[in-house]
């Protein structure tokens, strides 16, 4: 696990970045905020772009940065590692790539400044699907194959920490599936630290397994994901993400027969309790396997253990799971069980808590050792007469739970 | 015949004027130019007025006073006849510190347009993945600003080819050594011949006209159909 120790301020038009945190770095951990909360600022400064930061970063106890504001000369000189020499890669939002050199030359140009390349090139233009495009100019291609690339050429400096600035923003909806996706499997395969700044909670729900949030310059929050989106709930100012239930669930493998299934797929709760939702949601090459009722293909993994950071394919015996949310607005109680609804989604779980803004009631739920939230109305809130301990009925539809909002 | 041979001899110093001019220039533009593209002072607009003063000057007043400074009684004059034990002023070396003075907008614009132009997207990129400053220019900045190289080399050497004033001014007029082609022309008209003012005048025209169609050539893009 690599760590990333953070004391830095930066002064910006509006406000002051002041970072005092360390990170381990493990997977990939979201750094969530606004447009203009700094975050970028906080990945440029990581990376060795911004040199107007005060203050000590380090990486796996190596100084990239030690200055302060009054450098006496008693003062240890400041440090500032540049950027080439810092062996972190970014993915700017806009790809960058360079103009005068076709694909397989731009992932060249990284390959030969990697200090002890281990990766093969032809391995990394399979494992970003960029074959039929490797000999092509960049100035053709299209948003999301440039940024397959750029992803592809960072991959290939070998970093020790990948920084990802916002890389979906300029994308299609299909093209930021397709690219999320690439990113699990480069995370399963390479196992590289990410660090992902994006100002979406849906990407950021899909691939991030710890999420850091900035407002105003400041870390609020930082934790496991779901953990943090959940507090996300109940910050009643927050105008930027939807209150939601966040969930990572196994995907449920021994269907029916395919016409049997309805176009449904299923996750199991802890309890034995069972979730319904659109069976595109998951993966593709899941539906596939799903259809066809087949034993699933263990995921191709990578350990760091394996000498040879060449890829390889592992087998792994985890449980499939899938990431998915549900908005809290649309999930409906119910304080008995209703039993002739179309509503396919039906759980039962015990009120925890009971937060009343305005006429927004958000009520959370426990259920099966997961927590889900529910908006309802402070009218349905005295219909009701809900109260903490009280056991209820969640209904929602299978169209409800979302792995992305479209 | 020996003055057909003294023509010669002025396109032969003309010629290597222009080139190790145009050579000084791209080694000292480049900087310059670099220089000012990244500046972000309010400095920056004196500095480019001094670098583009010989676009408006007459060449007489900046001849004048390079004269002025390369005399033996002036103390660049000095210096450089105690270092080289030769007099400065009508030296070959004169004239190839006047051409470079005299021709430095002509590239350090373009260069610093191209550099603008290029910005630092690019170069943030390749830092990241790993390409130091040289590196950099190199494989990102040179191949990217190739055109504006072209265009600032050539426009530097033209412009050499086409001096008077700084030339007649600092370097007399010398056979060999600071006789360029456009003195040998006034050199004809004056002695009201014609018609070897006629084969020097129509050759630098061709010559000119046949460098810049070349430097538009290489430049010109045939508009690109994205497929």
């Amino acid at each position: 696990m690599s760590i990333l120790s953070l004391n830095l301020i930066c002064k910006l038009d509006h406000f002051t970045l002041q970072i005092n945190q360390t990170l381990e770095l493990k997977g990939i951990t979201g750094i969530y905020g606004h447009s203009g909360s700094g975050k970028s600022t906080l990945l440029r400064i990581i990376a060795g772009l911004n040199n107007h930061a005060v203050g000590q970063l380090s990486f796996n106890e190596l100084s990239l940065q030690s200055n302060s504001l009054k450098n006496n000369n008693l003062q240890k000189k400041a440090i500032f590692i540049p950027p080439q020499k810092r062996n972190f890669s970014l993915v700017f939002q806009d790809s960058r790539l360079f103009p005068h050199l076709n694909v397989r030359e731009n992932l060249i140009f990284a390959a030969k400044r990697c200090k002890n390349s281990q990766l093969n090139l032809d391995d990394v233009i399979k494992l970003t699907e960029l074959s039929p495009l490797a000999e092509k100019p960049v100035t053709i291609l299209s948003g999301g194959e440039q940024q397959r690339v750029a992803l592809a050429r960072a991959i290939l400096a070998e970093p020790e920490l990948l920084l990802l600035d916002e890389p979906l923003s300029a994308l299609d909806q299909k093209s930021k599936t397709n690219i999320l996706q690439l990113l699990k499997n480069i995370q399963n395969q390479l196992n590289i630290p990410m660090l992902y700044v994006s100002h979406s909670l849906d990407e950021l729900q899909q691939v991030a397994d710890k999420l850091m949030v900035i407002s105003q310059g400041e870390v609020i929050n930082f934790g496991a994901i779901h953990q943090v989106i959940h507090q996300l709930n109940f910050q009643t100012d927050n105008q930027t993400s939807y209150q939601q239930t966040s969930l990572s669930l196994p995907i449920k493998m021994d269907n029916e027969q395919p016409q049997n299934n309805h176009g449904l797929a299923t996750l199991s709760l802890d309890d034995g309790q069972e979730i319904y939702l659109p069976l595109h949601l998951l993966p593709d090459t899941l539906q596939a396997k799903t259809l066809e009722t087949e034993k699933i293909q263990p995921e191709t993994i990578h350990s760091k253990t394996i000498p040879s950071k060449t890829i390889k394919n592992k087998k792994s015996h985890n449980q499939l799971t899938l990431r998915c949310f549900i908005l809290a607005s649309d999930i409906s109680l119910c304080k008995t069980e209703s039993n002739n609804s179309s509503i396919v989604n039906h759980l039962v779980g015990v009120i925890s808590k009971i937060l009343i803004t305005d006429h927004n009631v958000l009520v959370t739920i426990n259920c099966a050792e997961q927590e889900f939230f529910a908006s309802i109305s402070s009218f349905s809130l005295d219909r009701l007469a809900l109260k903490p301990e009280q056991t209820i009925y969640m209904q929602f539809k299978a169209s409800a739970v979302r792995t992305f909002i479209h | 015949m020996l003055a057909m041979d003294a023509d010669l001899l002025a396109l032969l110093t003309t010629f290597k004027v222009a080139s190790l001019t145009t050579l000084i220039l791209l080694l000292l533009g480049t900087p310059i130019a670099w220089f000012l593209a990244k500046m972000n002072s309010r400095f920056k607009v004196i500095l480019e007025a001094i670098v583009a003063l010989p676009l408006i000057l007459p060449p007489t007043v900046l001849g004048f006073y390079l004269l002025l400074a390369f005399s033996p009684q002036s103390l660049p004059g000095q210096l450089w006849q105690q270092g080289t034990g030769q007099q400065l002023a009508f030296s070959f070396s004169a004239i190839i510190i006047g051409s470079v003075l005299y021709s430095l907008p002509f590239v350090v614009q373009p260069l610093q347009k191209a550099f603008e132009q290029l910005g630092d997207h690019l170069l943030e990129a390749g830092a990241v993945l790993g390409a130091g400053p040289i590196d950099r220019f190199f494989h990102i900045v040179l191949p990217l600003t190739k055109a504006s190289f072209i265009t600032a080399a050539s426009l530097g050497f033209a412009h050499t080819v086409g001096e008077f004033g700084v030339v007649l001014m600092i370097g007399g007029n010398i056979p060999g050594e600071t006789r360029v082609l456009s003195i040998a022309l006034f050199d004809h008209v004056e002695a009201f011949n014609y018609t070897k003012a006629h084969l020097l005048a129509g050759g630098l025209l061709i010559g000119s006209m046949i460098l810049l169609a070349l430097i538009y050539l290489i430049n010109y893009q045939p508009k690109q159909v994205r497929r």
